[in-house]
């Protein structure tokens, strides 16, 4: 089946209130050129709860944008680059909900929900002021050997946003590196939308992420900058840098509109 | 032979490393994948490392990058997971040995990379959060921590958000901190009180100046010993070997200056690439 859009078209998939979800990590292989598009569409989304394993980039713009209510992440930042600017001023403000996660509650409640139970148990944070910022974070026995475990409450995700190397038009695809949470982000996510550098008709196999949940494939050369998308490109790091001291000279709408050069 | 703080900080990580182990490196984190790869070099050729950027368990590795940091480990794993496997099946299964850095630390070793100051809900200033740090720190053996820019903001009486376990009455499995270096000297925590205790100054810094810099009593070890310094090898390893471009630097610096080395840095890097002397097989980037 062909599920080939334009970047506009799919961008009408984003609802109001929708929990999103960005695929990739941090600075590499992020839905970038998505979410440039969804932020100057008309009407943007409101009121979205962001879920990323970890925020970055296009993480930072949504957050400047004013898209994003209430933010779920293990990290939210720019690695070497440093923090991120947008991310740290809603913060500060108080205009953005944090949903504390680790790398053990999103792994944990991306596994409930494919396994359509509502918790998986585990044994982090547990001793950590964790459990205090997230009171629905239930803890319980085990019941074979009575130890207190962490009941990590199964993650809904209504659209995730995955940017590919390589895909056909049926929405098969090869990342390139970084696997992070994608196969699991496209297995739970209601609306799965990739964005890809290229698009051939048919993928000859192995894969990645399978085609059978994809709900729409863009093509989007270049569509993870100025994130890295391995082996194609390595991250921009100047643009990433300009991209900080724009936000930190208050420039954050200035920048979205004359400094995107793809 | 002289050398730089950021040297000396990888040298001593590189010396905490044992042979045959597994070493996990979170992300961010140049002067760790330094000293990892610096003991690969001499005393622990047998380490399998389990990096975050990636997802792999690797044994192959290359030079330190910035814009290319993913080729350090991508397309080199032994066996490349998801996110998901490496929370839930590798970390759990084989508790690697890891050194995080924490945005605060207290006495005990318990450690903060959430918020500094004021509330939860209104920070004064937001960090990026906690990564794996509260899921591994419950149950493992080997946690280990590095600062590399020792001040009072860092080491606190008191934490304003415990996200990393330390030697705390809370515990119910694994343990605490075992070692923690900073650029001023090395630390062990007191076996009894679980509380950090300097076992040895770096060359030049006085117990003074450590105590001065240090937001709680320290205890301070009956045979406090001074840092050895890196070895000739040791530094043409890091600087020809493992880090020719300077990636290492970055972590001891902050704000203006640490951007301004990254454009250089950059530069430099891009100078390299096209010049195709930067790794020998390097394909695409």
């Amino acid at each position: 089946m062909d599920k080939t859009k334009s970047l506009d078209e799919a961008v009408l998939l984003v609802q109001d209130g929708d929990t999103l979800a960005l695929g990739g990590m941090t600075i590499y292989r992020r839905p970038v050129a998505f979410v440039h598009a969804l932020i100057t569409r008309d009407n943007p989304p409101q009121d979205l709860t962001l879920l990323a394993f970890t925020g970055g980039f296009a993480s930072d713009l949504l957050v400047g944008a004013g898209l994003i209510r209430r933010s779920r992440t293990c990290y939210f930042g720019l690695e070497t680059f440093g923090l991120a600017p947008m991310f740290t001023q809603a913060v500060r403000e108080g205009r953005l909900e944090i949903i504390e996660e680790s790398e053990a509650s999103i792994a944990c409640g991306l596994r409930a929900t494919m396994a359509g139970v509502g918790f998986m148990p585990s044994r982090a944070w547990q001793g950590t002021d964790m459990l205090r910022v997230r009171p629905d974070v239930m803890t319980i026995c085990d019941p074979y050997s009575d130890e207190r475990l962490t009941a990590f409450p199964a993650i809904d995700c209504d659209v995730a946003v995955i940017h590919v190397l390589r895909a056909d038009r049926s929405g098969n695809a090869v990342l390139g590196g970084n696997p992070t949470i994608d196969l699991e982000l496209s297995m739970v996510a209601k609306r799965l939308i990739l964005t890809a550098e290229t698009v051939e008709d048919e993928l000859p196999g192995p894969i990645d992420l399978p085609g059978l949940a994809v709900t729409a494939v863009v093509h989007a050369p270049r569509g993870a900058w100025p994130t890295s998308c391995y082996p194609a490109y390595p991250i921009d790091g100047e643009a990433i840098l300009d991209y900080i001291s724009a936000c930190n000279a208050g420039q954050f709408s200035n920048y979205l509109l004359t400094s995107w050069i793809q | 032979m002289d050398y730089s703080i950021d040297e000396l900080i990888s040298v001593c990580i590189s010396r905490q490393i044992e042979d045959h182990e597994v070493v996990a490196q979170g992300i961010a984190t140049p002067l760790v994948a330094a000293g990892y790869l610096l003991a690969k070099m001499t005393h622990a050729p047998d380490v399998t490392f389990l990096s975050a950027i990636g997802q792999a368990l690797c044994r192959d590795w290359a030079p330190l990058g910035v814009a290319t940091i993913e080729e350090l480990w991508i397309g080199r794993g032994l066996l490349t997971v998801s996110f998901v496997q490496a929370a839930c099946d590798l970390l759990p299964r084989f508790g690697p040995k890891e050194f995080f850095r924490p945005g605060q630390v207290d006495p005990c070793g318990n450690f903060n990379n959430v918020y500094i100051g004021g509330s939860y809900e209104t920070p004064r200033l937001r960090l990026p959060g906690s990564g794996g740090i509260p899921d591994v720190t419950v149950f493992e053996e080997n946690v280990l921590l590095y600062v590399p820019r020792h001040g009072r903001h860092t080491f606190v009486e008191q934490l304003d958000f415990k996200s990393g376990l330390g030697h705390d009455t809370q515990r119910r499995a694994g343990r605490g901190p075992r070692y923690l270096v900073s650029d001023l000297g090395q630390f062990d925590f007191e076996p009894q009180s679980g509380r950090m205790r300097l076992i040895s100054l770096h060359p030049g810094v006085t117990l003074r100046r450590v105590q001065a810099k240090t937001g709680f009593e320290l205890l301070v070890s009956d045979k406090l010993l001074e840092t050895v310094p890196p070895t000739e090898r040791e530094l043409k390893l890091l600087r020809e070997a493992i880090d020719p471009l300077g990636v290492r630097t970055l972590e001891t610096l902050s704000g203006a200056a640490r951007r301004e080395r990254l454009r250089a840095l950059l530069q430099k890097e891009r100078l390299q690439l096209s010049e195709g002397e930067f790794h020998a097989d390097r394909h695409l980037f």
